[in-house]
């Protein structure tokens, strides 16, 4: 694993996507690294200076702060990203709420159906990454829209499907 | 290689002592082997037991029952209140402890490592020993720290949690298993202000670097726990208590170097044996002229003789916790302050 300091590229599409979960303010004075793990997968971290000059010493890391993200064509929040956006940002559109019920099920992978979900924006267009939230507003999981608008509600249809939800440090860890 | 264990036999008085390596094995007496034979446990491990666990009959029915679960509150993403709420509207019951940020379950509904609230990192299953142990290494915001054997995180994350997420802490952990769970456990808390590398304790020296508090939680035999692992009352051996003190004397002599002058070296086991607790602090006092060992809340106080060992008197400010007394899993602690 490499760890680096993001390229001015890179450093941009971090900040828009900082924006778009209203989380930019929160990060703004906060050091961002990327880690490389193989040639593809590139995570962004939150460090501090003491760990910036242990990694300088040592190089290589099995991981060093909180992986925020991984940095695609589009930056895919991690749910320990998704926690910091929905804890300290400010909640937009792309955050949506499900009921108590279909917590339990976002937290066993599972999709969200129409019926579950208690709040979303109007204007949220089809094919959305959207933080997913429980009624205490904690993000539980990192969805993406099936539909758009009022048509996230319908009844009896998968509505976003689930990329990465709380539940896998159980399932993984176990 | 072959593994040659010496054995001395000590004739003092009336007492017929013999050390396996390390180990000090003492002679049978009556009360060991009805003691061994009602609890089932090896007698070797009873007559030492005899020798430096108080009250050892309420302490081998204690170890009978399952511990006390412990949970502590990640105050990084809420507070005490509002977990308790949360927990006890679930149908949980709870119960204050000595520390303000650990809470005893005394009812469970549900798998206590399985709730959406443990998933989100509200709270983090760990004994009160472990958070004890943390406590004593007096952090603060901005401090830089190494945790030496790191894994699976519950005093990592603790430490984290009373920093604020500021400063810095290294954290090692060798195996990389157990350092994946550990970064899982950093995740779910949201910890931010620490790095793990996949490296052996030994080789902290590399970092180059001092830091103001370092963790020396050492790989131990695991006395303490054999409520939670009774296999362990006959499958615990003089050679483990062995093996691990002169693990423990290369790791704390490495740690002690990587202290800066006034800064805290915590070390901490979970095992009652003096060889793997007082006589590796002893042994490192006596090669260091610049450590003391401060004084620990709480608890027992350390051991200062042992058998025909005498410790340096300063053992006594370290801490020893007991199952049937501190309704904890069994644990050592000594902070010591380098000079």
């Amino acid at each position: 694993m490499i760890c680096r300091q993001p390229a001015r590229e890179e450093r941009t599409q971090i900040n828009r996507a900082l924006d778009r979960w209203g989380a930019f303010e929160f990060f703004k004075h906060k050091p961002l690294i990327i880690q490389e793990v193989g040639t593809k997968k590139k995570i962004v971290c939150l460090v501090t200076g003491g760990i910036e000059k242990a990694i300088q010493v040592m190089e290589d890391p099995y991981s060093a702060g909180l992986a925020i993200g991984e940095l695609k064509k589009q930056f895919i929040p991690s749910i320990a990203g998704a926690d910091l956006f929905a804890r300290y940002g400010e909640r937009n559109k792309y955050y949506i709420t499900v009921g108590e019920k279909a917590e339990n099920l976002v937290l066993y992978g599972r999709d969200i159906m129409g019926e579950s979900i208690e709040a979303a924006s109007d204007a949220l267009d089809e094919n959305e990454l959207v933080i997913v939230l429980n009624t205490a507003f904690e993000a539980i999981a990192v969805g993406r829209t099936r539909f758009a608008g009022r048509s996230l509600f319908q009844k009896g249809r998968v509505t976003v499907s689930t990329i990465a939800d709380a539940g896998y440090y159980l399932r993984e860890e176990g | 290689m072959q593994r040659v264990i010496i054995i001395i036999i000590i004739k003092s008085e009336n007492v017929r002592k013999t050390f396996h390596g390390l180990t000090l094995i003492f002679p049978k007496s009556a009360e060991s082997e009805s003691l061994a034979s009602k609890y089932a446990y090896d007698e070797w491990l009873v007559s030492r037991f005899l020798e430096y666990v108080p009250r050892v009959e309420d302490f081998l029915s204690k170890m009978e029952r399952p511990p006390t679960q412990y949970i502590r509150v990640n105050t990084l993403k809420t507070s005490r209140q509002e977990l308790e709420n949360r927990l006890r509207s679930k149908g949980f019951e709870l119960r204050n402890t000595i520390m303000p940020e650990v809470l005893a379950v005394d009812k469970a509904p549900l798998a206590t490592g399985a709730t959406t609230e443990y998933l989100l990192g509200l709270y983090y299953i760990q004994d009160l020993g472990s958070c004890l142990a943390v406590d004593a290494l007096d952090v603060a915001e901005g401090q830089a720290v190494l945790d030496v054997a790191a894994a699976p995180g519950g005093k990592t994350t603790f430490i984290a949690q009373k920093m604020n997420n500021s400063g810095s802490i290294i954290a090692l952990e060798p195996n990389g298993r157990r350092a994946r769970s550990m970064s899982f456990n950093i995740m779910r808390c949201g910890v931010y202000n620490t790095s793990i590398f996949r490296m052996d304790g030994l080789q902290a020296s590399k970092f180059e670097m001092k830091f103001d508090r370092v963790l020396l939680d050492a790989p131990c035999s695991c006395e303490g726990v054999i409520a939670k692992d009774i296999t362990r009352k006959t499958s615990h051996t003089p050679q483990d208590v062995d093996y691990c003190s002169r693990m423990q004397d290369k790791l704390i002599e490495v740690a002690a170097r990587c202290v800066k002058p006034s800064g805290i070296l915590l070390y901490s086991t979970c095992s009652f044996a003096p060889e793997e607790n007082e006589m590796v602090i002893d042994r490192l006092l006596q090669k260091s002229g610049n450590i003391t060992v401060e004084p620990v809340r709480h608890g027992s106080r350390g051991l200062t003789k042992f058998g025909d060992w005498t410790f340096d008197h300063q053992l006594k400010n370290a801490l020893r916790l007991y199952p049937h007394i501190d309704d904890t899993t069994g644990f050592f602690i000594a902070r010591l302050r380098v000079n």
